[in-house]
């Protein structure tokens, strides 16, 4: 290749990996050496380890860290099952499956925030699930269901957001499958679930990986449904981020805090995926 | 004895198209049987049937004398090659070969054995690692057959397992099909929608037609004794004449006066000859015709001519040598034995 050639391709791609380096490459570049000690908005600009050990010495971080891996983890884990049948379901046309799919996508329409407000109405002390709890006589008097303490709500909310996305990205991969594949593989005597199992997951493995990780890195990061639904005997990573920059001040903790966030959602998600080939592997050897 | 049964099976789809009506059909154990006929004839249809992908609407399927109707794919012992070939394509050949066995739990040495055995006589030995995306389509067929044979089926469904595949690769294949069905001995349902397939491979072709089997016979009798006049069209050329009865062995068509070895039934419509049934050299007598030459082509081996005369257009002739030109005069015999009756409607 040739000089010109190479400042050809640099300069075509300049537009595009331009504004990802600089958007994002500067934002991460700041948040690293913010959690070091420098672009401090008071006081001094000095390199130190400080913020850190701080933010890893709290029983709160590491709490944070955990409840975010779970919910991140159990959000794309069970967006991807939950979708998976669905996807197949769907995947030759019939009467109505147009406006079915339409359906199941509308909650990629709904801001998160609005989602949770929604969520909070009907399980509130007058919301409808109260109600009709009431009505069949198992509860007595509303019951509190807000920011219950497992984070059913949260993990709820992020499953009612998050498997329209899976679903997506797998009913195309799904209806890529020829029927003389699965049909092959039904008349050697493979049942429905072994015909998921060696035949449709193998063959969507990637979509289900794309899935996986972009679920996790949205679910990790989530703050709406957390500060609205979710458990207040713990934050989330993002919530914690933003606790420690609004009430005390912390910019560098919280830069800290920012940055185990990414690092918590590229290996998180890493290993999630690579997790999910792992598993399809060994399932083909049995 | 009978391997595969078919007892007044219907199918009617659920937008109301009927893709077969009262299909009776029984097939022999080692029988290697064809299911020729155009595209939505039926043929697949009543194939995926005998596999058990789809459910008859009406009728039963039985076989080795059981009611196998509503059985599943998985549950029949029977296995399918493909038109597509429809290989995993994140397995590799010795691995999709294996994953019938596997699924049916064979024990493991028996597995390999298998496996090992199949893929040296379909002569992929040395592609037992590959992907499928990595072989021909000849090959990729192959595998197909191997899969599906590893499973030890006593029927084999075959699915216009060779219309991908360029015409002398088809006839490789298409022997090596024929050689082992010979050597397994397994029942053979061939699809295909190629005369000359059926023809070359079969011990006996059911020739279907909208949604109904028009005949049932070895290749020469289906080809020799036409019954309907859409298997004479179907099966090889043919023309094919309305005719008037004069006496018993005297019929009137447009072409002129033959003499007939057999009288015609009652319900034929039409007179059928085959282009190379013309017997050139007699210029006078019984069943001899003369006329111009309206077309040629070139085959090779032999000219086709067409004639054509009122009544009797477009009238094709095998004539063995290549010296001929459109406007020549050209006159033939027609055997009285050659000529032959059928019944039914042209298409």
């Amino acid at each position: 290749m040739t000089w010109r050639r190479a400042l050809l391709i640099i300069a075509l791609l300049t537009p595009g990996l331009g504004v990802i380096l600089v958007m994002i490459g500067s934002v991460f570049y700041v948040a690293v050496m913010q959690s070091f000690g420098y672009y401090n908005l008071v006081g001094e600009d000095t390199f130190s380890l400080e913020h850190w050990q701080k933010v890893l010495e709290s029983k709160q971080f590491s709490r944070a860290l955990r409840y975010s891996a779970y919910i991140a983890v159990v959000a794309a884990i069970g967006s991807v099952i939950l979708a998976y049948p669905i996807a197949i379901w769907l995947r030759r046309p019939f009467r109505g499956s147009l406006v079915i799919s339409a359906l199941l996508k509308a909650p990629l329409f709904v801001p998160g925030l609005v989602a949770s407000f929604l969520f909070l109405n009907v399980i509130a002390f007058h919301g409808i699930v109260n109600q009709f709890l009431m009505w069949t006589g198992l509860t007595d008097a509303p019951i509190r269901l807000q920011n219950d303490r497992g984070a059913w709500g949260v993990v709820f909310l992020q499953l009612w957001k998050n498997m329209p996305f899976a679903l997506l990205l797998l009913t195309g991969a799904v209806q890529s499958i020829s029927d003389e594949v699965l049909d092959a593989a039904r008349d050697l005597g493979a049942g429905s679930f072994d015909r998921f199992r060696k035949v449709i997951a193998p063959l969507t493995v990637q979509a289900m990986q794309a899935a996986l990780i972009i679920i996790f890195i949205g679910a990790a990061g989530d703050f709406a449904f957390q500060v609205t639904a979710g458990p207040t005997n713990v934050q989330s990573m993002a919530q914690y981020m933003v606790f420690l920059k609004d009430s005390f001040g912390r910019w560098n903790q919280a830069a800290v805090v920012g940055v185990s966030l990414m690092v918590l959602a590229l290996f998180g998600s890493l290993i999630l995926a690579i997790l999910a080939r792992f598993i399809l592997k060994s399932g083909n050897k049995w | 004895m009978t391997a595969l049964r078919s007892i007044d099976v219907s199918k009617v789809f659920e937008d109301g198209f009927t893709a077969l009506a009262d299909i009776n059909l029984s097939i022999d154990h080692g029988e290697f049987v064809t299911l020729l006929g155009p595209s939505g004839c039926g043929k697949t249809t009543l194939l995926k049937i005998f596999a058990g992908f789809y459910a008859p609407t009406t009728g039963r399927i039985e076989q080795n004398g059981a009611d196998v109707t509503s059985a599943p794919p998985e549950k029949r012992d029977t296995a399918m090659c493909f038109q597509s070939y429809a290989l995993f394509p994140h397995l590799t050949v010795a691995e999709n070969v294996e994953f019938g066995p596997k699924q049916n739990k064979v024990p493991k040495a028996e597995r390999i054995t298998r496996v090992d055995d199949l893929l040296r006589q379909v002569d992929l030995g040395k592609n037992r690692d590959k992907l499928p995306n990595k072989l021909s389509g000849g090959q990729q067929q192959r595998v197909a057959l191997a899969r599906a044979l590893a499973m030890r089926p006593s029927v084999v469904l075959f699915d216009e397992p060779l219309s991908n595949l360029d015409a002398k690769l088809r006839e490789q294949v298409r022997r090596e099909i024929r050689g082992l069905q010979q050597q397994f001995g397994f029942t053979a349902i061939y699809v295909t929608h190629d005369q000359s397939e059926a023809l070359a491979m079969s011990d006996r072709v059911v020739v279907m037609s909208g949604g109904k089997i028009e005949q049932i016979g070895a290749p020469e009798e289906v080809y020799q004794r036409p019954e309907t006049a859409f298997v004479a069209d179907f099966i090889g050329s043919a023309n094919l004449l309305p005719f008037q009865r004069v006496d018993d062995y005297t019929v009137e068509t447009a072409l002129g006066r033959f003499t007939v070895a057999d009288p015609p039934d009652s319900d034929a419509r039409f007179l059928c000859w085959r282009p190379e049934a013309a017997e050139y050299g007699a210029s006078e007598g019984d069943n001899v015709v003369a006329s111009e030459i309206s077309e040629r082509a070139y085959q090779g081996s032999y000219t086709d001519l067409h004639i054509s005369l009122p009544g009797a257009p477009d009238q094709r002739l095998h004539w063995p040598g290549g010296a001929s030109s459109v406007g020549d005069h050209v006159t033939f015999r027609l055997p009285p034995d050659r000529i032959r009756f059928v019944r039914g409607e042209l298409g």
